[in-house]
């Protein structure tokens, strides 16, 4: 009904819009070069102030038609600078662009409805091109794809398996249990991240209390589905500061995605293939036994103990020590990924078709993951003041997972493995009947036969943008602009354990069905003006009002006692069945100003107020300020741009932002507690908490960018301050009041960093050309005040190493039992720093090396998958002796590090730093006519994660088994990372 | 200026048009407290006591892991849940730490229930539509279970006491003494007796409830908890005149009484004490010393049954315990086998010695003993009672307490040299001291 209301309004605007006079007309053509006079293909050319434009061909030639003698063109290129040319009729030019190291001229994108170019830009916004998203290897979602490249983030993996499950965090923690991931922008939809369990916890117990999700399913978050390579470039917006303008969900920061767009100019199809296949990226090992320590399992009973060695001496007589470790995780994986892409236009409209299909294997038999994506872009100009642009989106994704991570019923592969030594047999007879494993709950081999665990997503994601220009004149431009979108998904999960399994004893066959549809939307109505006061001064007032929806319905049913051979949930004794629902709806007005000095200095303020359903007080306006301020000083003169500075920014911007509160946190429901029939009601665990406020963060943040050596060296520094304020926490209250949890405004935290970037071209000669980025950047945290007492949170308590939110301390501590000294600090979550390297390297413009290499000094996880070994007796390394610092007495390794649980929980704080090559590919771009049916071939090779060098001792550093919050970085039995290689081939027709 | 006022004036009209109509969603998933607590119907207070019954299984698994390791009477072998066996059993240097699920779990469970408890005390006097009997009925009955609730939390903490002042969960009542909080559960029992006298039940009882589910019954199995009680502060006078009150039979079913049943009904549990026999991996094992101990003839060998032997961190057993024989086995709140060795303790403690005798031979005739020929003393007595009741009462949580009553946890096996013996639980790190 209110959009309705605004198309009376609209038309009105449409008719107004003012006649313009058309001057002689001529047709131009040209080439575009480089300075080493390279063609310079793809080179986007406009006319100022028409909709009219082209792209150049591979020999750097375009033509335009009916051009006004005495116009002006624009002609840009990806790291390129951009150039403004004045043609005075002739009609052959020639237009030499010049390289752009520190992307001064890239456009970014700063407000919901405004952009601004790099070179005044207040914040440090990290960009990631196509190319460095997925042209150096590919990754299998657009998660992992993000990995190691964002400058400022924090990223760790939930699970290898297939299909995704990374965190994202910016520039620290920002809330200790609100949502700590960023905001995910696609063409302006906002797009959901929510992971939702398939019920795994119901077979594996990870959590007590036997409800059939938990923080540890490991699901993967729903960003993974968006397909990497439809993507143009990705600018991540790290903190309030530079992202206070999406207010309610912008606390975490803001990745804004933008989808590939079609070009001018001839119709361009290209097919892409790879081809590659997936390994473990490592394994533990495991213990070599000995008849006498294959006696020693059965501790003091020396008659199995007998049992055992005599297990072992046939074993190894009939050849049957089995390395089971590599058995079940030593799968290699085959990928394929294709990709056709047709994209083209005219002067009105232009269009981009994809259509993707991906299908991967696990490093787990029966696990993989499969992707297809249909993609529509269209931009249009309906007139030359209306334009307007959707972006279509369909995905099919389908993930098959495997059972991995903690466990309390002995059924995951890595718990079964650590206690199933070599000489035990699990392999099936000759009747396909898989043996009972004797020293475990489950055959970890008859499990990743017979299970499953499947996720298949269908999902539309659709965005619509109009932006109309009802006033013009010579002074003043105003618009109205207008975007906004819907993503939808139908989730379904199905996890299957047949009855014939071992550790089905009891319930004879489980089946666990879930069914969710999420549907979120969101819209944004504007109006843009930009006023030229004079010569120097540009303003350009933004004014607005944004509303987001989202509404959640999963349902979740558990079937055992199954029929044999089915999988439907009525096919079954026993059926437990949950639902589970949420909603939201967010609102925001804003308004910004933006003052443009001289195109030097650049200062903006803006405001925005926010309200949503899930604070306490749903009608309460929140207020978020922001401010920005920079100077390029080269630029207004102060330095002369020919010295020895190019280019010298200094910036500061302010801003602030929120973080709704976590549906529901503000009831104390009453949860379902059945008995014989008869329907109960009992206390849910959570206590309401009706005054629950958004967290609040407010971020300062400054620095100053340069280019020297003419714009071949470029520095970008940064340091930030983010105080976050009330923030959000799941805090337990005692649990004697009957509850366990509440959400609570509990206290303030602080990040500050540093972010140091340089982009460099070290060499540069007629055939060799080296580009190179790399970055550094830090985070600390401090917890400032915390009004709730201080426990131990999200994992095993001091015995084993927790985190804890302490007053004057680091927010991601882990604090352990350290022998004498009791509780003590033993690490912390936070890297000391990190850094990474992305570099490219061309030959003759033929052959492209690109690699990344990515470096985290420090930071520790919570290793328990070495305990679990240690505790089944069968890590690599339990049998080496060690002299026990304590009795100066040798002991072998095992029972050193057994007898020290419950004493001292230092072995499970492992430093978790690493090195890692994390892409690396070869391209080779062959000659073609231009002429030709193939107008381009490229063909390469890509290798990715096959080079780590790190001391941590379990699968991956990067691992974070207990979901997607605050508690990440426990380590338990995951399913293993892994490495890829990969063949390319790309031809444009 | 011109096009600030028309922005300002755009803004505002869409702003008025959407902003007028804010919602407030609610809670999409289920009742809130508020709904119960403001003029509940009798369906409501009924959901509430079905809700307590349910929620009393809720981690009576562990429970009776924590007690029974701890008393030697089981292991329990998890291949990824190592504290089990090292916290518990005081292996090497390790200790009972006050974050651990052990002791947090179980805690939050039961308080949970009692939650539910005041949750009822407080709905019923609300619901305009129940008589005033019904209402004593439905108080009596969260008087009775609030007790025996609190009572689980007491026998794990011991000396540290607990908390029982929890109606209002921003201002909770102090920590009590283990003999105040003794003396507080008997007061709620009274409580309860004092309601259910009187009171009329209208409201359905599981079948662990069969015999019971009238006020008559409820009355019995509130004395029949009460005489526990009254074990526990040393009040033999008043554990018999409890145990008379209550469904004491001295020659009755031995499992006559009140249980907690499972089920695998949606919303239901099953018995998270029941590990199938000869398991792997996962398993429930009877501590050696429990067939090392047993008399010969003794039938109560039954409740831990040959198994290939299972093995773990130095520790292994060559029998299961099999009390729950079934993942819908019912589980003992209170029963008869164990009031008629209430009555046999509070007589030898009143030195009334051929009562005690009489009964425990009733006991030691229903196992398949020969009656007592042992000497007519007092500490004899005990020995034999405190057999009795390890044998009688085996996996339902009562060794550790008896011989933590008596003074005797040095007298319990230690199984690897350097194991402890632990005598309390320590409060669960979210409770502040007072």
């Amino acid at each position: 009904m209110r959009k309705l209301k605004l198309v009376p309004v609209f038309l009105f605007f449409i008719a107004s819009v003012p006649f313009i006079s058309k001057a002689q007309l001529k047709p131009i053509t040209g080439v575009v070069l480089d300075v080493k006079n390279h063609p310079v293909s793809g080179a986007s050319i406009l006319i100022v102030g028409k909709p009219q434009g082209t792209t150049s061909d591979d020999a750097g030639k375009f033509r335009l038609n009916n051009v006004a003698e005495n116009s002006s063109l624009v002609i840009s290129f990806a790291g390129y600078r951009t150039q403004v040319y004045k043609w005075d009729g002739s009609p052959d030019i020639k237009i030499e662009l010049i390289e752009d190291i520190a992307r001064l001229d890239e456009v970014v994108v700063t407000g919901l409805s405004t952009s601004i170019k790099r070179r005044n830009l207040a914040n440090a916004v990290s960009t990631i091109n196509a190319t460095q998203l997925n042209g150096v290897a590919p990754s299998q979602t657009f998660d992992q794809a993000l990995n190691g490249k964002i400058v400022g983030a924090t990223i760790t993996s939930s699970t290898g398996a297939p299909g995704g499950g990374l965190t994202v965090k910016l520039r620290g923690v920002t809330s200790v249990y609100g949502n700590t991931q960023p905001l995910y922008v696609l063409d302006g939809v906002f797009v959901d991240n929510t992971s939702t369990s398939a019920g795994l916890n119901f077979v594996t117990g990870a959590a007590a209390g036997g409800s059939l999700v938990s923080t540890q399913d490991n699901p993967s978050g729903r960003i993974s589905d968006i397909n990497a390579e439809d993507i143009a470039n990705v600018e991540i917006l790290k903190g309030a500061s530079a992202a206070a303008i999406y207010g309610s969900r912008a606390a975490g920061g803001v990745v804004i995605i933008t989808t590939k767009k079609g070009r001018v100019g001839k119709t361009q199809v290209t097919f892409s293939q790879d081809l590659g296949f997936i390994k473990v990226g490592k394994l533990l090992g495991v213990r070599q036994f000995t008849a006498q320590t294959a006696a020693s399992l059965a501790g003091s009973d020396t008659v199995t103990g007998a049992k055992y060695a005599l297990m072992f001496t046939n074993a190894k007589n009939n050849g049957q020590l089995y390395d089971y470790e590599k058995e079940i995780y030593g799968n290699t994986g085959f990928a394929r990924n294709s990709l056709i892409s047709v994209s083209g236009g005219n002067d009105r409209t232009t269009f981009y078709l994809s259509a993707g299909s991906k299908d991967e294997g696990g490093i787990v038999k029966n696990t993989g993951y499969r992707n297809t994506s249909l993609r529509f872009n269209v931009d249009h100009h309906i007139t030359d003041d209306i334009k307007i642009g959707i972006s279509t989106n369909y995905l099919n994704t389908s993930a098959n997972r495997g059972l991995s991570g903690n466990d309390n019923a002995g059924v995951t592969l890595g718990i079964a493995l650590s206690s199933t030594p070599d000489f035990v047999q699990l392999h099936p007879d000759a009747n396909g009947v898989y043996p009972n494993n004797p020293f475990a709950a489950s055959n970890p081999l008859q499990t990743l036969a017979l299970m499953q665990n499947n996720e298949t997503v269908n999902r539309f994601i659709t965005g619509l943008g109009i932006e109309a220009v009802f006033q013009r004149s010579e002074k003043s431009v105003t618009k109205f602009v207008a975007g906004g979108g819907l993503d939808f998904y139908s989730l379904q999960t199905k996890v299957l354990f047949p009855g014939q399994l071992q550790f089905q004893a009891v319930n004879n066959g489980t089946s666990i069905q879930g069914s969710t549809n999420n549907l979120n939307s969101n819209f944004i109505l504007s109006l843009v003006n930009s006023h030229t006061a004079s010569k120097n001064l540009i303003l350009t007032s933004s004014a607005g009002f944004t509303q987001e929806n989202g509404n959640y319905n999963n349902i979740l049913n558990a079937a055992t006692h199954l029929i044999s051979g089915q999988s439907n949930i009525d096919q079954a004794g026993a059926i437990t069945a949950t639902q589970f629902r949420s909603q939201f709806q967010n609102q925001g007005i804003y308004a910004q100003e933006e003052a443009s000095i001289i195109d030097a200095v650049t200062a903006t303020i803006g405001v925005r107020f926010d309200r949503s359903t899930n604070n306490g007080d749903v009608t309460k306006f929140y207020t978020y300020p922001k401010a920005g301020l920079s100077w390029n000083l080269t630029h207004s003169g102060l330095m002369d741009p020919q010295g020895f500075f190019s280019n010298f920014k200094l910036r500061a911007a302010y801003g602030e932002a929120n973080n709704t509160p976590a549906y529901g946190s503000k009831f104390t429901a009453m949860n379902v507690a059945n008995i014989d029939g008869l329907t109960g009601a009992i206390i849910g665990l959570q206590k309401g908490n009706p005054d629950i406020e958004p967290e609040r963060q407010a971020e300062f943040e400054t620095g100053m960018d340069f280019s020297v050596l003419n714009g071949k060296l470029s520095f970008e520094l940064t340091y930030y301050k983010k105080n976050i304020y009330n923030f959000l926490m799941l805090t337990n209250p005692p649990s004697s009041s009957g509850f366990t949890s509440q959400w609570f405004n509990a206290g303030d935290l602080r990040n500050q960093g540093v972010e140091l970037g340089l982009n460099a071209r070290p060499v540069t000669t007629k055939n060799f050309v080296w580009n190179t980025t790399v970055n550094f950047w830090l985070n600390r945290s401090l917890v400032t005040r915390l009004v709730t007492p201080s426990v131990p949170q999200g994992s095993f308590g001091y015995v084993l190493g927790s985190y804890q939110i302490q007053q004057g301390q680091s927010a991601t501590q882990i604090l352990g039992l350290d022998g004498p000294n009791g509780v003590v600090k033993l690490g912390d979550v936070e890297p000391m720093f990190q850094m990474n390297s992305y570099n490219e390297i061309t030959y003759q413009n033929k052959w492209s090396l690109r690699f990344l290499l990515h470096w985290k000094n420090g930071g520790q996880n919570v290793n328990l998958t070495a305990l679990q070994n240690d505790f089944g007796q069968t890590a690599a390394d339990f049998d080496q002796l060690i002299i026990n610092p304590q009795t100066q007495t040798p002991i072998p390794l095992g029972y050193y590090r057994l007898s020290q649980v419950g004493y001292s929980a230092q072995q499970f704080v492992e430093n978790s730093g690493y090195v890692k090559l994390r892409e690396i590919g070869l391209y080779y771009t062959v000659s073609t006519s231009s002429n030709g049916v193939i107008k381009g071939l490229q063909l390469g090779v890509s290798m990715t994660n096959f080079f780590v060098w790190t001391k941590y001792s379990s699968y991956d550093p990067e691992v974070s088994n207990f979901g997607t919050g605050f508690n990440t970085n426990i380590d338990v039995d995951p399913y293993p990372a892994t490495k890829r290689a990969d063949f390319h081939l790309s031809v444009t027709f | 200026m011109k096009k600030i006022i028309i922005n300002s004036l755009f803004v505002s009209v869409i702003s008025l048009l959407v902003i007028s109509c804010q919602k407030d969603y609610g809670n999409l998933n289920g009742p809130t407290e508020e709904n119960f607590l403001t003029d509940p119907t009798a369906d409501n207070l009924n959901n509430l006591v079905t809700g307590i019954e349910s929620g009393m299984r809720t981690n009576i698994g562990l429970y009776l892991d924590d007690v029974g390791t701890i008393g030697r009477e089981n292991y329990r072998f998890s291949p990824s849940e190592p504290r089990y066996i090292t916290d518990l059993l005081g292996a090497d240097s390790s200790t009972l730490t006050n974050s651990n699920f052990y002791i947090t779990n179980t805690w939050a469970s039961r308080y949970r229930v009692v939650k539910n408890c005041n949750l009822l005390i407080e709905a019923t006097p609300n619901a305009k539509l129940v008589s005033a009997t019904d209402k004593a009925g439905y108080i009596g009955f969260g008087q009775t279970l609030k007790a025996y609730e609190l009572l689980l939390c007491l026998n794990q903490t011991d000396t540290n006491g607990i908390r029982l002042d929890v109606s209002n969960p921003n201002a909770l009542g102090p920590i009590y003494s283990v003999t105040q909080a003794l003396d507080s559960i008997q007061e709620m029992l009274n409580l309860g007796q004092a309601s259910l006298t009187g009171g009329t039940v209208s409201f359905p009882l599981s079948s662990g409830f069969n015999g019971f589910s009238d006020a008559a019954g409820l009355l019995q199995f509130n004395r029949a908890l009460a005489a526990r009680v009254d074990l526990y502060r040393q009040d033999w006078t008043n554990a018999l005149s409890d145990v008379s009150a209550s469904f004491y039979s001295l020659y009755g079913d031995l499992y006559l009484g009140v249980y907690s049943v499972f089920g695998t009904g949606s919303g239901d549990q099953v018995n998270p004490a029941y590990i199938p026999q000869k398991q792997t991996g996962e398993v429930r094992v009877a501590n050696p010393s429990y067939a090392q101990d047993i008399l010969p003839g003794d039938d109560r060998i039954s409740k831990a049954t040959l198994r290939p032997t299972a093995t773990s961190q130095g520790l292994s057993s060559d029998r299961d315990v099999w009390v729950y024989t079934s993942n819908t086995a019912p589980m003992g709140i209170i029963r008869n086998e164990e009031l008629i060795l209430i009555y046999a303790e509070a007589n030898i403690q009143l030195n009334n010695f051929s009562q005690a005798v009489t009964a425990l031979n009733v006991i030691r005739e229903k196992h398949n003993l020969p009656d007592y020929s042992g000497a007519l003393t007092q500490s004899a007595l005990i020995n034999e009672m405190l057999y009795e009741r390890r044998y009688s009462l085996f996996f339902e949580g009562h060794r550790w307490i008896d011989v933590r009553r008596y003074n005797m946890l040095n007298t319990l096996p230690l199984d690897r040299p350097s194991d402890n013996v632990w005598s309390e639980f320590p409060l669960p790190v979210s409770e502040p001291a007072n």
